[in-house]
C-alpha cells in the first residue's frame, strides 16, 4: 500500500532553528494565498466571484479525500456521494427544518461522517482496487437513492433551498434561502458568501493540518506506508483507518454543505462519479500526501472548468474532458508528486544548489532533509 | 517564539490587506449614474411590468450596442437530448436570415441586427445556472430566447426574474409559465402542455370514451405537467377513461425507456400517451411490443419529423398535436408563409431535411416571437419587451396556421399559444385529424395537480 503517494507530509520542523528560509518558503504560499482570498472579491465582478466561491467547496472535498487516499492510503471514489450526503442534508435541514444555515453544514458533516464510518467498516478487510470497487458502488448508488426518495430530495426535478415570500406585486413566490452579508460588513452577498467560505475551508485545512501532525496522523500515515509494521508498532489500524474514513467523509460533507449554501438548489446529477473524479483530480493535481495541495489543485480544476472551458472554440468543447485527461497525464509525467511535490523538488534543487559552492554545514543538511523527505516516506 | 512570530507576520499582512481594500468593489452604479436611460419613466404606471417597482438593478438596454442586440440561448448540445441542439439551429437561421434582409425593424423605427449567443448545458439543470449567468453577466445579453428544457428553465427562474432579464419563447410548456404574475420575465413558447394534454384526452375520448390508458412520464415537472393535467381532465369532466398504468422516465439517467415499455404493455390498456423528450420519445415507439396495439399519442415535443424518423417506421398511426404549420406536409406547403420559410432557409444554408425536419422551424418559430416583439415594442427595452408579449391582440406571425391568433392579457392570459389542431401519422406525414382547438385564456386552468 506504499504505491499510492509517493510525495509525503512536509517534515515537521523541530522548532529549535531560527527564522530559517525553509520555514519563511513554506509559509510563504500560505500567505499569498490568504492575501489573495482577501483582495480578490474586492476586485472581481459578481460573476467571477461566484465562481471562485465555488472551487471552495472542492477544496474541503478534496481535502477530505486527500486525508484518506493521500495520507491513510485507502482509495476512495465515492467521495462523491459523501459529498451529495452533505450537501442533500444540509439543504434539507434549510429549507425543510428551517435549520441556522451553519448548524446545517455542521449537520450535513455529521451524517457523512456516520456514512464515512459505516463505509469505512468494510474497508478493514476490503483493500486497494476492491476498496475502490466498493465505493463505485456507493458513487454509482447514491444519485440513484436521491432521485428514488423523491419525496424527501426532489427527485430529478432537483430540490431548492427556498421559503416562501411576498415579491413587489404582493404574490408569495419561493425565494431562496442564501447566505446574506450583514448590513456593518458593507460587503455584497456574493463577497460576504465568498470570505465566510474561505473561513471555514481555512479552519478545516487548520484541523486537517493539526490532525496530521498529531499522533493520529502519524499512525495514519504508518499505516499507508506498512500496515502490519504499523500494526506491530502498537498502532490501532482498525480504529484509525474507520476513524480516518469519517473525518475524511465529514470534510467531504463540509464541502457539500458548502456547496448546496452556494447554489440553493441541487440535482442528482451533480453528485455522480464524475464528481469524485473531480475530487481526485484536484488532489492529484495539487499534491497528494499535503495539506495545501487539494486548494491548490481546487483552483487548478476551478482555473480550467470556469476559465479555459469556456474560451475554448465551439467545436472543441465536447473534447474538455479529453483535454483535461492530455494534461493530467503530462502533470503526472512532469510532476508525479502534483504541484506541491513539484515545489518540493525545485525547493530542493535550489536549496542543494546553493548550498554546494557555499559549502556550509547547516545549509547543506536542510537541503538533504527536504531532499530526503520527498523520495521517502516521514517516520 | 519563532512559530509565534510568524503568524504574527501573517496577521500583520493580513490586516494590511483588509484595510487596504477596505473601501470595498468600485460600486458599478456611480458610472452609471449619467446614463440617462435609466431615470427614464417610459414604463407606464399601467403597464404589467413596471421595473421601478420589480427591479432591483434595472438594466433596460444592456445587450444592445449600436444597432446590434445580443441574445442569448441555452441548450444541450452533447447528450440524449441534443436532438435539441436542432431548435437552436432554428433560432439562430431565423436571426442570420432577418440579418442578411437587413435586420429586424423595431418599434423605435431601427433596425437592428440581431446576434445569437450559445451555451451548452447538457440538459442538466444543475449545469444551467453557470450557463445563463455567463451570458447574463459575462456576455451582456439583451435578452434569452428559446431556451430548452422545463426543469432547466425553472433552476435559473428566480436569477432571471431578479436580474430583470427576458425569457422570450422558452422551448418549453410547462404550466409553470403561466405563473406570469410570480415570475413575470418568462414566457413560454409552446402550448401548455395541460391544454395539449387536454385537447389529446378530449380527442381520443370521442373515439373510445371508456378508453384505458397506459401513460409514461418525463420524470420531472414537463412530465408531470401531463400527468396532473389527465388527472385533473379525467377528474373535472368525469369522463370514464381511467389511467391503468403509469411509469415515470428519469431523462438524466443513462438508461433506455424498454424497461418501463414493456411493464406498460403489460397493462394492455388502449392509450399509450408518450409524455417524454428528446430521442428517448421516438424510441419508446420501437419498444411496443408486438402484441400491444395502443392507439399511441407523442408528446408536441417529439413530433417532428426528424425526431420520428428515429422511431424505426413505428411512427405510422400514431397521434400529436400541432401548433404550427408543418413544412413536410404536402398541405401546408403550398403557404406562403412556408414557401418563405424554405426561401429564407435554404438561402441560410439549411437543407430540405432540416426545414422539414420540424426541429429547426420550433426554433424559427421561437425566434420569430421575439422578432415580433421588437417589431411591436414602442421602445427597445427589456421591460417593454416583456409588456408587448404580455398584451398582444389578434398576432399572426412566424410559422403559425393562418386561423391562429396569439392574445394575452398580463397574468389573465399570459399564454401566447392557445390553439392545438390534432393530427395523425400517414405514410410519414402528420394528417389533420381534427379542426384547430381554441381555448384562448384557459391554459392555466387545466393545470392539475
Amino acid at each position: 500500500m506504499t504505491d499510492i503517494a509517493t510525495p509525503t507530509v512536509e517534515p515537521m520542523t523541530s522548532g529549535s532553528r531560527g527564522f530559517d528560509s525553509q520555514r519563511a518558503l513554506r509559509v510563504a504560499p500560505v500567505v499569498v494565498i490568504l492575501v489573495l482570498c482577501i483582495v480578490l472579491p474586492l476586485m472581481l465582478s459578481e460573476f467571477w466571484v461566484d465562481r471562485i466561491t465555488g472551487w471552495i467547496p472542492l477544496a474541503i472535498a478534496a481535502l477530505g479525500l486527500n486525508l484518506l487516499t493521500g495520507y491513510n492510503g485507502q482509495i476512495s471514489v465515492g467521495h462523491g456521494a459523501l459529498y451529495g450526503l452533505g450537501a442533500y442534508t444540509s439543504a434539507i435541514l434549510v429549507g425543510d427544518q428551517g435549520w441556522p444555515l451553519f448548524l446545517a453544514v455542521l449537520g450535513g458533516a455529521l451524517v457523512s461522517f456516520a456514512a464515512g464510518v459505516i463505509i469505512g467498516l468494510p474497508a478493514l478487510r476490503i483493500r486497494g482496487l476492491y476498496l475502490a470497487l466498493v465505493t463505485l458502488s456507493v458513487a454509482v448508488l447514491f444519485p440513484e437513492l436521491v432521485r428514488q426518495a423523491e419525496g424527501l430530495t426532489g427527485g430529478t426535478g432537483g430540490y431548492y433551498i427556498t421559503e416562501p415570500q411576498v415579491n413587489s406585486r404582493g404574490v408569495v413566490v419561493d425565494r431562496p434561502i442564501r447566505l446574506e452579508a450583514p448590513e456593518w460588513t458593507g460587503l455584497a452577498n456574493d463577497q460576504w458568501r465568498f470570505y465566510v467560505f474561505v473561513v471555514i475551508a481555512f479552519a478545516c485545512f487548520v484541523l486537517a493540518r493539526n490532525l496530521v501532525h498529531s499522533r493520529t496522523g502519524r499512525a495514519m500515515i504508518a499505516i499507508r506506508d506498512n500496515e502490519v509494521a504499523a500494526e506491530v508498532n502498537g498502532v490501532n489500524v482498525a480504529r484509525i483507518k474507520v476513524l480516518t474514513f469519517g473525518v475524511g467523509s465529514a470534510l467531504a460533507g463540509v464541502g457539500g454543505g458548502l456547496y448546496a449554501l452556494w447554489r440553493t438548489q441541487l440535482f442528482p446529477q451533480s453528485f455522480t462519479l464524475l464528481a469524485s473524479f473531480y475530487f481526485l483530480v484536484a488532489m492529484v493535481v495539487g499534491g497528494p500526501a499535503s495539506i495545501i495541495g487539494p486548494a491548490i489543485g481546487a483552483v487548478f480544476y476551478g482555473f480550467f472548468a470556469d476559465v479555459i472551458t469556456p474560451e475554448l472554440p465551439e467545436r472543441v468543447k465536447p473534447a474538455t474532458p479529453l483535454i483535461l485527461g492530455v494534461l493530467l497525464i503530462v502533470l503526472m509525467r512532469v510532476a508525479p508528486g502534483g504541484v506541491v511535490g513539484l515545489a518540493r523538488t525545485t525547493m530542493a534543487r535550489f536549496a542543494v544548489a546553493r548550498a554546494a559552492p557555499r559549502g556550509a554545514d547547516s545549509e547543506s543538511a536542510a537541503g538533504e532533509d527536504e531532499t530526503a523527505s520527498i523520495s521517502r516516506s516521514e517516520e | 517564539m519563532n512559530r509565534s512570530r510568524t503568524w504574527r507576520a501573517v496577521a500583520v499582512i493580513l490586516a494590511l490587506s483588509l484595510a487596504a481594500a477596505g473601501c470595498g468593489r468600485d460600486d458599478d452604479d456611480s458610472g452609471d449614474s449619467d446614463d440617462s436611460s435609466t431615470d427614464d419613466t417610459s414604463a407606464s404606471s399601467a403597464s404589467f411590468i413596471d421595473p421601478a417597482e420589480d427591479c432591483e438593478d434595472y438594466q433596460p438596454t444592456q445587450g444592445i450596442s449600436g444597432d446590434t442586440i445580443t441574445v442569448g440561448t441555452v441548450r444541450p448540445a452533447q447528450g440524449p437530448y441534443a436532438i435539441y441542439d436542432t431548435v437552436t439551429k432554428g433560432v439562430e437561421k431565423f436571426f442570420d436570415a432577418a440579418n442578411a434582409k437587413g435586420g429586424v425593424k423595431a418599434g423605435d423605427g431601427k433596425s437592428y441586427q440581431i446576434k445569437l449567443l450559445k451555451e451548452d448545458d447538457g440538459y442538466d439543470p444543475g449545469r444551467t445556472p453557470d450557463a445563463v449567468k455567463k451570458l447574463v453577466e459575462q456576455d451582456q445579453v439583451f435578452a434569452m430566447v428559446g431556451q430548452i428544457g422545463t426543469e432547466n428553465n425553472l433552476s435559473v427562474r428566480t436569477y432571471i426574474n431578479d436580474k430583470c432579464v427576458p425569457s422570450v419563447a422558452l422551448a418549453t410548456g410547462s404550466p409553470e409559465w403561466g405563473k406570469a404574475a410570480e415570475y413575470p420575465w418568462f414566457i413560454g413558447g409552446l402550448p401548455s402542455y395541460a391544454a395539449e394534454a387536454r385537447v389529446a384526452l378530449e380527442f381520443l375520448e370521442k373515439d373510445n370514451p371508456d378508453a384505458t390508458i397506459a401513460l409514461l412520464y418525463q420524470n420531472d415537472d414537463f412530465g408531470k405537467s401531463y400527468q396532473a393535467a389527465i388527472e385533473k381532465y379525467i377528474e373535472d369532466t368525469g369522463s370514464q377513461m381511467s389511467v391503468v398504468a403509469q411509469q415515470p422516465y428519469d431523462p438524466n439517467s443513462g438508461q433506455t425507456t424498454e424497461g418501463v415499455t414493456t411493464q406498460l404493455a403489460q397493462s394492455g390498456a388502449d392509450v399509450f400517451f408518450v409524455g417524454i423528450g428528446g430521442t428517448p420519445c421516438p424510441r419508446t415507439l420501437t419498444f411496443i411490443p408486438a402484441d400491444w396495439q395502443p392507439t399511441v399519442y407523442v408528446s408536441i415535443t417529439c413530433s417532428g419529423k426528424i425526431a420520428l424518423s428515429l422511431a424505426g417506421g413505428k411512427d405510422e398511426g400514431i397521434y400529436s398535436t400541432q401548433a404550427q404549420l408543418d413544412a413536410a406536409s404536402p398541405a401546408d406547403q403550398a403557404n406562403p408563409k412556408v414557401q418563405q420559410f424554405i426561401q429564407d432557409g435554404q438561402a441560410q444554408g439549411l437543407t430540405m431535411t432540416d426545414i422539414e425536419g420540424g426541429i429547426v422551424s420550433a426554433g424559427w418559430g421561437f425566434a420569430s416571437i421575439f422578432a415580433r416583439a421588437l417589431e411591436l415594442s414602442p421602445t427597445v427595452e427589456r421591460a417593454d419587451i416583456m409588456n408587448t408579449l404580455y398584451s398582444m391582440q389578434d398576432e399572426n406571425f412566424g410559422l403559425m396556421r393562418d386561423e391562429m391568433s396569439v392574445n394575452t392579457n398580463d397574468a389573465e392570459d399570459p399564454w401566447l399559444f392557445e390553439q392545438l389542431r390534432m393530427v395523425h401519422r400517414e405514410g410519414g406525414q402528420w394528417v389533420q385529424a381534427s379542426e384547430l382547438v381554441e381555448f384562448d385564456g384557459e391554459s392555466n386552468e387545466f393545470v392539475g395537480g
